[in-house]
């Protein structure tokens, strides 16, 4: 019986419970994809300071922002197949067997694993907080591939992968994830129901 | 509003430092494509993009590589010369002229003394001897320097150690054996002269040429011999050592000579191709980096303390392994396919995807780079990056624009675009890795993102060209021109250009007066000077069509 709370639970919480649920999850996980693609082929403007780049990247916020939307799976699937689509499909390049992925994945997995209120300021610090520890596994996968796996230097590990990702990927996480969250939940909880015709 | 403050702090905070952040980093973005509109002028149809077009960004780097030619000769002002980059530099002098030839052939009607003397300074420059401008000279820099511990001027082949009149002399600057200096300068003059039909050099082109059909069909001493004077048809960079990437030059170079004046000395490489495709390939059927042709004199080379022992003569081994596999090296291999691909397509289309394979490194699906070596990638310097340079201009030859695009991320977005304060010119900013890759990394650009090829500046232009109408002067310092080029099939000059300040363009090779033409209609009509036209233009951009 409690295990079968527990997997009830867990599917619950990964937004699979239902054969509705696994629609909209595969729907969000599909609108997530989407908008990564797009928003990753927009040029940012960056900052070199010394060696370290600043900037935003939009198109990685929207990662977390997708499993704090639609729990762990949408945001796994969203950070997964995002990657390795918008690198096939822009570059036609399946970079390390889709591996460096897998950390984007685990990025949206890991924030989507809590529960959240996304009108309210604390679930929104606890979004981030989540989102960060996600990148932290993120950028640990990119570099034990980029050692391993793909076996370069480790001053281009160092210096042209983790830098860049830690110097623009964590204020993007930090500053945007909550942003994406909140405009969200405004458009679905007050924009759309104003304009919705009766 | 008061509510939406209270109840929203943290995402009005985050909000609002993402505002800030953002507009505090914004910069570095990549440049605009002019438009490429689409004309028609008394029925004939002129579609811009059909036409060779460089950028905004890329007139402004080459506005900043003219800043390096203010300057007498013998000075280095800008260039950020280091001895430990002595070996090198002359290299950034030479793929700098390539680059900008690539430069010159995107828009072929446009040649004013302003392009034509940035050529003739690179030539001038790469030139400099030691008797005229001492340790400041090219000839110190490239052989003089690495000759104190290499004893390159004491060479004799095949017998350095005690010649005698066999034996024939191979260690001068300007010598048979130094092909790393003598191709590229011959290769520069002569792309000089294919772009600016100058006939200045062509002495010295003669010269070379002829100096290489000597040691590729004798023994040195006018005696027929296969293989030439080192019998692998091949000529030394080092005395001691052939490098296809440095044959290739020449060979290259011979390409063109024929193009142009209609000889056949081609068939003098036959042998060293058949070399290199055959006995200088390494375990993938890549070109091996080296093969010494005897054994080098002096104490500085050493034997590998363990595996086969270097064999005289024999492809270089690897000092990255134990097991006789010979040296391949990553630049080596992308400069050689990149320069002999004209001659031998099937071998480069045969080899890229190889090379990519073995030598490229993922870092996201955004970047790449290439490595030196295979055999030691745990490593990262001046080699590396030297493999990603030479590969741009190869994978944009090969038309494989994603591992171009790729490539050039890895090694342009490390670095801040700098504008001049006119706005007139712009260069990367490379002070944080080391300021010695400023020029290169601006003519990088040029070398990876115009539209032409080595393989395309093998072709020589025809007869014709020279009697087409281009732009013979012009107020430089006010234009930026995006194409130049006259349509020999429709009879009209296509021109795109942004003036900044009122500039006047003189064109030459028109029979009669000339209008310019813009949305189809006479924007205005040339005005006769002599025997040339002039266009007076007023601040803004243009796309034109004259004829």
């Amino acid at each position: 019986m409690s295990e079968e709370v527990s997997k009830k639970s867990i599917l619950e919480k990964f937004q699979m419970n239902s054969s509705d649920a696994i629609v909209w999850t595969l729907l969000y996980t599909l609108i997530g994809i989407v908008l990564f693609i797009l928003v990753s082929q927009i040029p940012m403007g960056y900052l070199m300071v010394d060696l370290f780049p600043f900037g935003l990247l939009p198109a990685l916020a929207i990662i977390p922002a997708m499993g704090a939307i639609r729990g762990p799976v949408a945001g796994f699937l969203t950070g997964y197949l995002g990657t390795v689509l918008f690198d096939f499909l822009i570059y036609g390049a399946v970079v390390t067997m889709t591996l460096p992925a897998l950390g984007y994945g685990l990025l949206g997995f890991i924030a989507g694993l809590a529960t959240y209120d996304l009108s309210n300021g604390r679930s929104l610090i606890k979004l981030t907080i989540l989102s960060v520890v996600g990148f932290v596994f993120t950028l640990l996968i990119i570099v034990a591939v980029g050692l391993t796996v793909e076996s370069y230097a480790t001053l281009v590990v160092l210096g042209f992968v983790m830098l860049p990702l830690v110097t623009s990927g964590l204020p993007t996480i930090i500053l945007l994830t909550p942003v994406y969250a909140r405009i969200y939940h405004l458009l679905i909880h007050s924009v759309i129901p104003r304009i919705r015709p009766e | 509003m008061s509510k939406i403050l209270t109840t929203n702090k943290y995402f009005v905070v985050t909000f609002i430092l993402a505002i800030i952040l953002g507009g505090m980093t914004y910069g570095n973005l990549p440049g605009v494509e002019p438009a490429a509109p689409v004309l028609v002028v008394d029925g004939e149809t002129f579609n811009f993009a059909d036409y060779g077009t460089v950028t905004h960004e890329q007139v402004a780097i080459f506005n900043y590589l003219t800043t390096l030619f203010d300057q007498p000769t013998g000075d280095w002002d800008g260039w950020y010369i280091e001895p430990q980059y002595y070996g090198l530099f002359h290299y950034v002098l030479a793929f700098m002229a390539y680059s900008l030839a690539m430069y010159y052939e995107t828009t072929p009607g446009y040649r004013t003394d302003y392009y034509s003397d940035v050529s003739s300074g690179l030539i001038e420059k790469f030139n400099t001897s030691y008797a005229d401008y001492g340790e400041d000279s090219i000839e110190y820099m490239e052989w003089m320097y690495a000759s104190l511990y290499l004893n390159w001027t004491e060479y004799y082949y095949p017998d350095a150690v005690n010649p005698d009149a066999d034996d024939i002399y191979t260690g001068g600057f300007r010598g048979p054996a130094n092909i790393m200096w003598t191709a590229h300068y011959a290769l520069m003059e002569l792309l000089h002269e294919r772009n600016f039909n100058s006939a200045i050099y062509n002495d010295e082109i003669d010269y070379y040429m002829e100096d290489w059909n000597m040691s590729m069909t004798t023994d040195g001493f006018g005696n027929p011999q296969e293989g030439g004077i080192w019998e692998t048809g091949m000529i030394p960079c080092e005395p001691y050592e052939v490098w296809t990437q440095c044959t290739c030059v020449p060979i290259y170079m011979t390409e063109l000579y024929d193009n142009m004046y209609g000889t056949d000395y081609m068939p003098i490489w036959d042998f060293g191709l058949d070399f290199m495709n055959t006995v200088m390939q390494d375990q993938n059927g890549l070109f091996v980096d080296g093969y010494f042709v005897q054994e080098p004199i002096g104490t500085w080379f050493t034997q590998p303390t363990e595996g086969p022992q270097q064999q005289f003569p024999g492809n270089r081994l690897s000092p990255y392994r134990s097991d006789g596999k010979f040296r391949s090296r990553g630049y080596g291999v992308a400069w050689t396919l990149a320069f002999l691909e004209y001659t031998q397509p099937e071998e480069t289309i045969t080899d890229y995807p190889v090379f990519i394979e073995n030598y490229g490194k993922e870092l996201s699906g955004t970047q790449m780079y290439m490595v030196e070596s295979m055999y030691d990638t745990g490593r990262f310097g001046t080699f590396d990056y030297l493999a990603s340079l030479f590969t741009l201009a190869l994978a944009k030859q090969r038309g494989d624009f994603s591992t171009r695009d790729r490539i050039a991320n890895f090694m342009f977005e490390p670095y801040n675009k700098v504008w001049s304060a006119d706005g007139r010119e712009m260069h990367y900013d490379t002070s944080s890795a080391t300021a010695f890759l400023q020029t290169s990394v601006a003519y990088a650009e040029l070398w990876a993102n115009t539209p032409t090829t080595m393989v395309d500046l093998a072709d020589a232009r025809p007869a014709a060209f020279w009697d087409y109408p281009y732009i013979s002067a012009a107020d430089d310092e006010n234009v930026w021109v995006y194409r130049a080029e006259w349509d020999p099939v429709k009879e009209g000059f296509v021109l795109s250009i942004q003036v900044d300040t009122a500039a006047t363009l003189t064109f030459s090779n028109f029979d009669s007066a000339p209008s310019a033409y813009s949305g189809g209609v006479v924007l205005s009509a040339l005005t006769a000077a002599g025997m040339d036209y002039t266009l007076d233009l007023a601040p803004g951009t243009y796309h034109l069509v004259i004829k």
